[in-house]
């Protein structure tokens, strides 16, 4: 029941059903016995550049690189 | 110069005769699915063959029958896997938002988010448990249904130390925390691994 | 014979090089000026030169596509397990390409990468025809680009319509966790009415559909609902959770477009790898082509100057016998 709660809790802090559920799918990972964690671990790295384009220029490109922010 | 050309050519060729192949079935399965798209796009680019989509790629699925069959057909699908590819059982659980969702053959069609929980599929006296993340399952009125999951895991794969001490950790985080994110995020945490301990227990 | 043979060759040198060694060494030898301006002018020098280079190209095209043909193996087996993963919304909300919308964002799919056949200007003329089709007076539509290579292709004609650009997507390899922060920035990034993926769909090793995948957005969803037509039968599923419909939709929606992404982006790849492998292939078998053809030509050469050589020999002897 408390997740009927949450679910505008998520939304409501600015967070995409993307994120959510990318932080769901981690912290299951986390709970994982070895050696299913660490290959399960090693599906999550994260790595692309993205340049947002104003008239026709794109801008400095972010890259990113990180893990997911629970851990 | 010529030898390359040939060779492009007689590629080309090769490629293009698979190609032809597909199109005909297609227009077999899915004879009107976007005759305003192939239309449209005749219009635009006559000299280029309309882009493929996704329905021509898919196995056609049988339409509702009148009767309630015996079996529901189920596709339960993960990023890096298919689980359960049509396979036919007698019953799955799912943990929807609003509570466990028993699915049965004949189900009305329905679509259901999940939260953080255990789902069970039956089959006979076989039952297989899995601990689903988030996802959502889909149940179409010719007793299919498609449930997919970020990440799925058998039950037996999860260490329960593991799953006290991140009950803990969250339960602490959600005291102290001060942002509106923070807090949001230790209460996906919470939800989660309480959803894992009640997952080991039961 | 050998020394003149050498003698020969430093006086090629000299000719196409200011080297002065061999400038010395052909004023040694005088007597071969005149020869050399006959039958025996014909470099072997610079025919042995490009068969080295063609040998070296056709051993990097080898090398190339074994190196391709191991990395299709790897991402052919991901790909196919992705499969699965868009079907069940495609069977809900059927395929609706010829949807009239307002925003319109092409999310056109490359590779980083080059030397991969044809698969990245197929994508890029499908986006270009898409564009066309999709944009009017009172519609728009833009670009989300994935990839360096569509990127180069469509910055010359549409750079005003690029609202994305994305690379380096395949530092390490491709998992759902990536794709699915990707498909979250762009949500977060563009308005769209309807979104339009555009790849390759892997097929075989020589075969690729360019195809596109529509996802619309939650409001349209609940609007061709209501007006009935392919989406009229959504409204005859109930929906368990959430609070209303449309954040359902909208949940649904995000979580289709990261799906879509993550089956497109894998089949992309795969035809990438695929397509590379078809082109070193091609290009593997011309260099030995090719280098049979220089070997030939060389082989002649040297022949027709040995011979040569027997000629004036036995003149010489003849006429000092005479």
């Amino acid at each position: 029941m408390s997740s009927t709660a949450a679910v505008p809790f998520w939304r409501a802090a600015g967070m995409t059903y993307i994120s959510y559920s990318n932080i769901c799918a981690n912290l299951v990972r986390n709970c994982l016995k070895e050696p299913h964690k660490s290959e399960a671990i090693s599906r999550e790295k994260v790595h692309f550049s993205l340049s947002k384009w104003v008239d026709g220029k794109p801008e400095k490109p972010n890259c990113h690189v990180y893990k997911l922010s629970c851990f | 110069m010529f030898r390359q050309a040939t060779a492009r050519l007689l590629s080309r060729s090769a490629a293009a005769s698979p190609k032809a192949r597909p199109f005909s079935t297609d227009l077999e399965s899915a004879p009107a699915a976007d005759q305003a798209f192939v239309d449209a796009w005749k219009k635009v680019a006559p000299n280029m063959d309309p882009p493929k989509t996704p329905l021509s790629f898919m196995k056609p699925r049988p339409p509702t029958p009148s009767s309630i069959p015996s079996k529901l057909i189920v596709n339960f699908s993960l990023p890096y896997a298919s689980e359960l590819s049509g396979k036919e059982v007698d019953m799955v659980i799912v943990p929807a938002t609003t509570g466990q969702m028993g699915i049965l053959p004949g189900h009305v069609p329905t679509i259901a988010e999940l939260k953080p929980g255990l789902m069970t599929v039956h089959e006979g006296n076989d039952v297989q448990k899995y601990f689903v993340s988030s996802g959502f399952a889909l149940v179409h009125a010719n007793s299919f249904a498609d449930i997919i999951a970020v990440e799925a895991v058998p039950v037996d794969r999860i260490d329960p130390t593991l799953v006290q001490k991140g009950l803990a950790e969250f339960t602490q985080k959600l005291n102290s925390a001060s942002t509106e994110l923070e807090k949001a995020e230790a209460q996906i945490g919470l939800d989660v691994h309480s959803a894992l301990s009640s997952a080991l227990s039961g | 014979m050998a020394m003149a043979a050498l003698r020969r060759e430093g006086k090629r040198f000299a000719l196409t090089s200011p080297n002065p060694i061999n400038v010395l060494r052909s004023s040694l030898a005088p007597s071969e000026e005149r020869m050399s301006l006959g039958v025996r002018g014909i470099s072997t020098q610079i025919v042995r030169n490009r068969m080295k280079s063609v040998k070296n190209i056709q051993k990097i095209t080898k090398a190339m596509k074994m190196v391709a043909a191991s990395k299709l193996r790897a991402i052919q087996v991901r790909a196919e397990n992705s499969r699965g993963l868009w079907q069940p919304f495609t069977a809900l909300l059927g395929d609706t390409p010829s949807v009239d919308v307002k925003k319109n964002v092409i999310v056109t799919i490359s590779s980083d990468k080059g030397l991969c056949g044809g698969i990245n200007s197929t994508s890029v003329k499908i986006s270009r025809a898409m564009r066309r089709l999709t944009s009017g007076p009172d519609k728009e539509s833009t670009y989300v680009i994935l990839g360096e290579k569509a990127k180069a292709q469509l910055i010359r004609d549409s750079r005003n319509f690029i609202e994305l650009s994305i690379t380096e997507l395949q530092k390490n390899f491709l998992n759902y966790t990536q794709v699915s922060v990707l498909a979250d920035e762009i949500l977060k990034n563009v308005e769209y009415d309807a979104l339009r993926v555009v790849f390759n769909k892997f097929q075989s090793v020589v075969s690729f559909l360019p195809t596109t995948a529509t996802i619309l957005s939650p409001e349209v969803v609940e609007r061709e609902a209501e007006a009935g037509g392919k989406l009229g039968d959504l409204d005859a599923y109930e929906i368990e959770g959430g609070e209303t419909k449309s954040e359902i939709l909208q949940n649904l929606a995000e979580f289709q477009f990261s799906c879509v992404m993550f089956n497109a982006v894998l089949e992309n790849a795969c035809s990438e790898q695929g397509a590379r492998m078809s082109a070193m292939d091609s290009s593997s078998r011309n260099a030995g082509e090719m280098l049979d053809r220089l070997t030939l030509t060389y082989n002649r050469t040297r022949q027709a100057s040995i011979t040569t050589e027997l000629i004036e020999i036995i003149s010489g002897a003849s006429a000092l016998e005479g």
